[in-house]
């Protein structure tokens, strides 16, 4: 009997396994995941090794499993095949990064005082656009950790962006002609129109409420019970607003009913907190919507006490109250804010979280 | 391969500081004299006995974590008896927090016919309010309380049943004056079949007629009220008092200053205790001041007011009865078998119940009936409606009339064969004869687009619309709602887009 096992299987079965050489050349390729999955997975540890003395990476170097997701399996296949097929130099044979890397122009330029002055125009534009000093290198609003990585770790690539972007606009410039038989522009055709269609139905924080107030998955009657809280806010008189506890943003009290969902928002936010406790009580700051979130488990479950007779009333009448400073949801966020702001000085003992 | 220990197990056999975990507790076992294995010391100390109740494993005893539930609040007390009955009925009709929108005309007589307000909101005459409220026009969920003062849309089905009231009114002298128009709505849910009714009685209070409403067709058959077997009649019919008395109490709240100003014209051997002075105001209290005489009250006012002349000795105080306007809401309901029983135990028919019955009888003689012309409107109902095949049947064979298909036609529809189709409906719904108008189906449809476009600036204009209304946003709008269907476009104009940003919180 002939072995079933060809030799053609078993080669490509072997290419397979064949570290990719692309590995340092671009970001996105297929070499990252495999890469990257040596960092994440649990390291397989032998008990007669010796100890590993590896220096642990600093958060800012740190790989998250969820920032760096495996490609699509069209996006490999699209990757493999440009750097097989498209990227050939002229005698054919795919080309290797090393060769197709050289140095960048704004490289040249930084040691070239001649050539600075003569650089295409849109080059020149590009520099006078950002004079430096003119704005804060950092944001002093909170933000979310995981947008500051990206940008720490990637200086690099917004030099290079940029560059490509100037480079995109001269060719655009350059090679842009009427097709043939037009006078004027191409017609837009409905299916190329970026219209509104993709839009949520709901606001953000109006479907994060939703959700919140749902019980036993009845997404529904939560949606029914959001439209009458609204209806409410937008019957019931406006606000008599404490000047103690004034809600955050959003236009004067008066106007407030007219726009329901605008009301929700300030109430919410007004109550979101911005330092989080944890055990060892270091604060540090909630997402939007984790504020969002934890406002909106305070409003509920002081709601909880409340006597009407429908959950839908229970709710809007607290939310209500929140709005004029009556509840006893601005006290539990004072509290909460104390801690916060006593547990600031636990904030060098620890080393950053995550 | 790999070991059946597991690493930890092993890493336990290894000498540690404190072999704990193989060595039994001191308490179980006592130390034996003789050496251990171990040739190191044996440190552990001894564990601290507890004073009292030994500790002692119990068998069948769960192992797992144990925690408290959550406890429920307990509320005081519950909601108090129909409060919350109270607030799924309650009818609101304004919203102080809406805007006034400049401009906004009232329904009146000169504007229900006025074809250039076509497509326009037109509110309800604050002193009519009460009225309505009283014949129960305004139903719950309808969505007037959000606006600042209730309102209604021009429509062309209201142009043209505004133009019908001014012919039957007979202003100077229309060839229709004293004309019965008799009219079955239909049309999908939510394309305002209710508000039309709602229209129509409003146009009949400002024209001074006799508006009479059932504001829910189900309310007599379902047996929520009393109802006694008329004596004397073959078949047995059944009257339902307390029903009708409540209808008498809507129709003297509602069209009290008719009503007081119309004097007893006719002799009532039933209601001895009615004076000839007296009005038709104090014939209809009597009715429900004692339910007992509710149903001859009931009738002996139907009389009065379509009695063309008074009998012989009473033309003194005689004055021509004004039309009137009967409405009836949720009319399939009165298709079918009702919930009471008879004596012995078979279902009563909806049509076997008298006062329903009354209401019916004016589709096949409407004319001959209110002699002093009027308008009979009875809708359907496409919430909380009841499926019945032979309504479905009368109403098809209805509407191919209309298109002018001769009932001998093979083309006209009839109930299949062994489908159990209800004689009575069927014959309910038979073309009328003799001098009889006949009477009609008209299916509501959507709003055209201008119109559409008129209701959707009302939203905007009461502040309830943050957005800019143009012809691409109503056509889209339009589109959604199924072509302009009314109900569904006031959901999305009630629809909250707002711009709200999110406020940044600094720490």
């Amino acid at each position: 009997m002939p072995p079933t096992t060809t030799l053609l299987t078993a080669t490509r079965a072997a290419a397979l396994f064949r570290p990719p050489f692309a590995a340092s050349y671009t970001q996105r390729s297929v070499a990252l995941p495999l890469r990257s999955r040596k960092h994440a997975g649990p390291i397989q540890k032998r008990w007669n090794s010796s100890p590993v003395h590896k220096k642990p990476l600093s958060p800012d170097e740190q790989k998250f499993p969820t920032q760096d997701q495996l490609p699509h399996v069209n996006e490999e296949a699209s990757a493999m095949d440009r750097i097989l097929q498209k990227e050939k130099t002229c005698d054919g044979q795919p080309s290797s990064p090393e060769l197709e890397q050289g140095s960048p122009v704004e490289d040249i330029l930084k040691r070239d005082k001649e050539g600075l002055k003569h650089m295409p125009k849109v080059m020149q534009d590009q520099l006078k656009k950002k004079p430096a000093g003119s704005s804060r290198s950092f944001s002093t609003s909170s933000r979310s950790r995981q947008q500051d990585m990206e940008t720490i770790g990637s200086q690099d690539d917004i030099s290079a962006a940029v560059l490509a972007d100037m480079i995109k606009q001269v060719n655009d410039e350059a090679n842009y002609q009427l097709p043939e038989g037009l006078k004027f522009d191409m017609p837009m055709l409905p299916s190329e129109k970026k219209t509104l269609n993709f839009r949520k139905r709901y606001d953000s924080m109006q479907d994060q409420f939703t959700k919140m107030l749902m019980q036993d998955g009845k997404l529904a009657r939560a949606q029914k019970n959001m439209s009458i809280i609204l209806d409410h806010l937008r019957t019931s008189s406006p606000p008599n607003i404490n000047p103690r506890r004034p809600l955050m943003g959003g236009p004067p009290a008066p106007q407030l009913p007219l726009d329901p969902v605008r009301y929700l928002t300030c109430i919410i936010d007004s109550k979101g907190i911005a330092g989080g406790g944890t055990a060892v009580q270091i604060p540090h700051p909630l997402t939007l919507r984790q504020r969002r979130r934890a406002a909106i488990k305070w409003i509920l479950d002081a709601s909880e006490k409340r006597r009407d007779a429908q959950l839908a009333n229970r709710v809007a009448n607290e939310l209500v109250a929140v709005a004029e400073g009556r509840s006893g949801v601005w006290d539990r966020r004072d509290q909460q804010h104390k801690i916060g702001i006593s547990g600031r000085a636990n904030l060098g003992l620890a080393p950053r979280r995550r | 391969m790999a070991s059946s220990w597991c690493w930890s197990c092993l890493s336990r056999l290894r000498v540690t500081p404190t072999p704990r975990a193989i060595l039994p507790p001191q308490s179980i076992t006592p130390r034996v004299a003789s050496a251990s294995f171990h040739s190191s010391a044996v440190q552990y100390a001894n564990p601290t006995k507890k004073k009292g109740a030994l500790v002692t494993q119990k068998y069948r005893q769960g192992q797992t974590l144990r925690r408290k539930k959550k406890k429920t609040t307990e509320r005081a007390r519950p909601p108090a008896v129909g409060e919350r009955k109270a607030l799924r009925k309650r009818i609101v009709l304004s919203n102080p927090n809406a805007l006034e929108v400049e401009g906004m005309q009232d329904l009146s007589a000169e504007t229900m016919v006025d074809s250039r307000l076509r497509g326009s909101v037109l509110g309800l005459p604050l002193p009519m309010l009460d009225q309505l409220r009283a014949v129960q026009a305004f139903k719950p969920k309808q969505g007037w309380s959000i606006f600042r003062r209730p309102g209604t849309v021009l429509r062309r089905d209201t142009l043209e049943m505004g133009r019908l009231f001014e012919k039957i009114s007979g202003e100077g002298s229309a060839p229709e004056k004293g004309k019965v128009v008799k009219k079955i709505l239909t049309g999908l849910k939510g394309s305002g079949k209710t508000v039309h009714l709602l229209q129509a009685m409003a146009m009949g209070f400002l024209k001074k007629w006799v508006v009479i409403s059932v504001p829910d067709a189900r309310e007599l058959v379902s047996g929520e009220t009393s109802y006694t077997p008329l004596e004397g009649t073959s078949p047995l019919q059944y009257v339902q008092p307390n029903a009708v008395s409540a209808l008498l109490t809507r129709t003297v709240e509602a069209n009290r200053a008719v009503l007081s100003s119309l004097r007893v014209s006719q002799t009532h051997k039933a209601l001895p205790g009615l004076k000839p002075s007296s009005t038709l105001e104090d014939l209809a209290k009597l009715g429900f001041q004692d339910v007992a005489i509710a149903w001859p009250a009931f009738q002996a006012l139907w009389t009065e007011l379509t009695a063309t002349a008074a009998a012989p000795g009473m033309e003194k105080d005689f004055v021509p009865r004004p039309p009137m306007v009967v409405t009836v809401d949720g009319l399939a309901h009165w298709m079918k078998e009702s919930a009471y029983r008879a004596s012995d135990y078979s279902p009563i028919h909806a049509h076997d119940l008298v006062f329903v019955k009354h209401f019916l009888s004016l589709l096949q003689n409407g004319q001959a009936s209110l002699k002093n012309g009027g308008m009979v409107l009875y809708a359907t109902s496409t919430s909380n409606n009841p499926a019945i095949y032979t309504f479905e049947v009368a109403l098809e064979q209805l509407a191919a009339r209309q298109a002018g298909i001769s009932p001998s036609s093979p083309d006209y529809p009839s109930p299949e064969a062994y489908s159990g189709a209800d004689e009575r409906v069927l014959e309910l719904f038979k073309p009328t004869t003799g001098k009889e108008p006949q009477f009609e189906l008209q299916t509501l449809g959507g709003l055209t687009r201008d119109e559409a476009r008129g209701y959707m600036e009302y939203f905007a204009r009461s502040g309830l619309l943050r957005e800019e209304v143009n012809e691409t946003w109503v056509g889209e709008k339009w589109s959604l709602s199924g072509g302009g269907i009314i109900g569904e476009l006031e959901k999305l104009g009630r629809h909250v887009r707002s711009t709200a940003q999110p406020v940044p919180v600094s720490v």
